[in-house]
């Protein structure tokens, strides 16, 4: 409770959607920024993290194509404007014209000009099961992807690499689904009520037993939407007066969770400890802002495995600086659950933590168990305690029985209790197969984000154009990827994110890689200055 | 033969321009305004620089009092 002497300033960061390049971690100077220096001690473990910087033109060219677009976009408009051209998209009414103007900000410019342009690439419509191949429909536009028409072909076999299907349990196969199906029969598909009223399910116990079991936990609660997990239950644990500690590249959920709360939300530098430091100790030494109180609850969010990224948090040194400033740890494990960890239990088997450390545990069941929902777990108070407070809880649906069998036939797999190896082996096969093709794309030369243990593969693009360009080519040669711009990246830092599966065999990644190699001939992607050898050790 | 495989370095070194600068995003018609524009701006300093080349060398010349 210190005064201090200087006047303290809250800096509340906006973390939503146009971050800016400047907050690259563990500066080196040069071209390749290791990862973050580590503040209090480290793991047992050095996790090795790179995130290599490009070569200048690339970053001199990406700005150059940026700006071209953006002019052309500037002229476009002028043209609709003076009504040249037709305006294919939303515009004020004409007795409305003289009131605030709704799509001239920056988001509707940029939609506007540069994503219309290229649509082609999004949202495609897929018709079968999303497993390690499924089928696209074909459609083609005739106006420049202002609208689609199908064509009524169907694109066979396209090999995925997109679906968030890290343990394969998006099958359709009848053996695997039969209790599920049992389920549906008997349960029917919906609830028709909340938890709080008449829609609490004994599968729904059966399954948050299940869940605290499988963490490690105490107790466990369950909810029908990963997103709404995390956005309606942060602002039940925090309020005004708390302090919420969030990284730079925290999903969007968090984000809305937070501001959702009315706590003062600071972001720290990602995955740094020494800037996660500097502010724990000014929170504890200066509180609150002008009245200099202490915070009520400190708050520091972090996310298991970041899927821009492909970073994995630190979890040891948060804990010690979690236990040294008395702060609480929220832990996001949307994508580390279940995919990481030597028998799937995330980033607390991965670094070897006690999971009762962590007081709030959070996860979602759409990535690793093919199904749809989330979790929170942790001690039992905590958990007793959301199921009166949290919105979601009290207002939501809950969750759909057969969603319920599928998870709890996912998790009964991957901890062994079917009585099969099933879901060992499939674990041990997404470690391989993520070791495998990071390595071999380090190897062809691409620049790859992330740790070496997270199967999300970010492959820099870096340029609109190329961008673009790879994921036609990609869905030519029959592969599907997902290519991401701004504003879900910074504007210099497009990528293709790969989500490497259990189910993918060898013999797919092989062909996948075959096909980014001359697509990365074709397109000169190949922007890595490191020599890499498959034998460093001779 | 040479000269299809001429056509096609130069064709892959096009599509390269293209997606380095972006056009490679925009429509046809707007490309060739682009194109026209660079290639005029690019023409018209070829052609000042052989106008007005030699002038500027003889003058370089003469201040270095390597030629009266």
């Amino acid at each position: 409770m210190a005064i201090i002497t200087a006047p303290g300033t809250v800096r509340v960061h906006l973390n939503g959607l146009k971050r800016d390049d400047s907050g690259r971690n563990g500066c080196h100077g040069g071209r390749e920024k290791n990862g973050p220096r580590v503040g209090v001690g480290s793991s047992q473990h050095s996790r090795h993290e790179t995130f290599e910087q490009p070569p200048m033109y690339v970053a001199v060219m990406t700005y150059v194509g940026y700006g071209i677009v953006t002019l052309f976009g500037y002229f476009r408009d002028f043209l609709r404007a003076v009504r040249i051209e037709k305006c294919n998209i939303a515009q004020e009414r004409e007795d409305q014209k003289d009131f605030t103007p709704l799509y001239q900000d920056f988001e509707n410019f940029y939609t506007r000009n540069l994503y219309m342009r290229v649509r082609d690439n999004w949202n495609r419509p897929i018709c079968s099961l999303p497993g390690p191949v499924f089928d696209l429909m074909e459609r083609v536009s005739d106006d420049y992807n202002w609208t689609f028409r199908f064509t009524g072909r169907t694109i066979h076999d396209v090999i995925n690499m997109g679906s968030y299907n890290y343990l394969g349990f998006a099958e359709n196969n009848p053996d695997f689904l039969k209790t599920v199906a049992d389920h549906l029969q008997k349960y029917g598909a919906g609830v028709c009520s909340t938890r709080q009223e008449i829609g609490n399910l004994r599968m729904h116990e059966e399954l948050e037993q299940l869940v605290a079991d499988f963490l490690g936990v105490e107790s466990s609660m369950t909810f029908g939407m990963g997103f709404a997990t995390n956005s309606m239950n942060i602002p039940a644990l925090v309020g005004k007066g708390c302090l919420i500690l969030s990284d730079e590249l925290n999903h969007t959920s968090l984000i809305l969770g937070a501001r959702l709360s009315g706590a003062t939300i600071r972001v720290f530098k990602h995955n740094n400890m020494l800037s996660l430091e500097k502010m724990l100790k000014e929170a504890v030494c200066s509180g609150q802002p002008r009245t200099h109180r202490p915070w009520k609850k400190i708050l520091i969010m972090v996310e298991g495995i970041y899927s821009m990224e492909g970073s994995v948090v630190q979890l040891p040194e948060i804990l010690a600086l979690k236990k040294k400033y008395k702060a609480y740890l929220y832990l996001d494990e949307a994508h580390s659950i279940g995919a990481v960890g030597a028998t799937g239990r995330g980033v607390t088997e991965l670094f070897n933590v006690n999971p009762a450390d962590v007081d709030v545990m959070m996860g979602t069941f759409t990535k690793s168990f093919g199904a749809a929902g989330g979790y929170i777990a942790g001690r039992k108070e905590l958990v007793d305690y959301l199921r009166g407070h949290s919105h979601s809880a009290v207002y939501a649906s809950a969750m759909s029985p057969a969603i319920t069998e599928q998870i709890i036939r996912a998790m009964k797999c991957i901890m062994g209790k079917d009585g099969s190896t099933e879901g060992i082996r499939r674990i041990r096969q997404l470690s391989e197969n993520t070791r495998y093709f990071r390595s071999r794309l380090k190897e062809l030369g691409f620049i790859i984000y992330g740790s070496d243990e997270s199967p999300v593969v970010p492959l820099l693009l870096y340029m609109p154009g190329k961008v673009v360009a790879f994921a036609r080519e990609m869905l030519a040669r029959k592969i599907g990827v997902v290519v991401v711009g701004f504003p879900a990246t910074p504007i210099t830092e497009a990528r293709a994110r790969f989500c490497v599966s259990a189910a993918h065999t060898r013999d797919m990644l092989d062909q996948v890689l075959h096909h980014l190699d001359e697509v990365g001939d074709g397109l000169c992607l190949k922007f890595s200055r490191r020599v890499f050898s498959s034998r460093p050790e001779l | 033969m040479a000269l299809g495989d001429c056509w096609k370095q130069l064709s892959w070194f096009y599509y390269q321009y293209l997606l380095v600068t972006a056009l490679y995003m925009l429509e046809p018609w707007e490309r060739t305004v682009f194109n026209s524009l660079l290639i005029s701006v690019a023409g018209m300093a070829i052609y000042t620089g052989y106008v007005f080349m030699p002038q500027h060398i003889m003058a370089i010349l003469h201040y270095f009092e390597l030629v009266q």
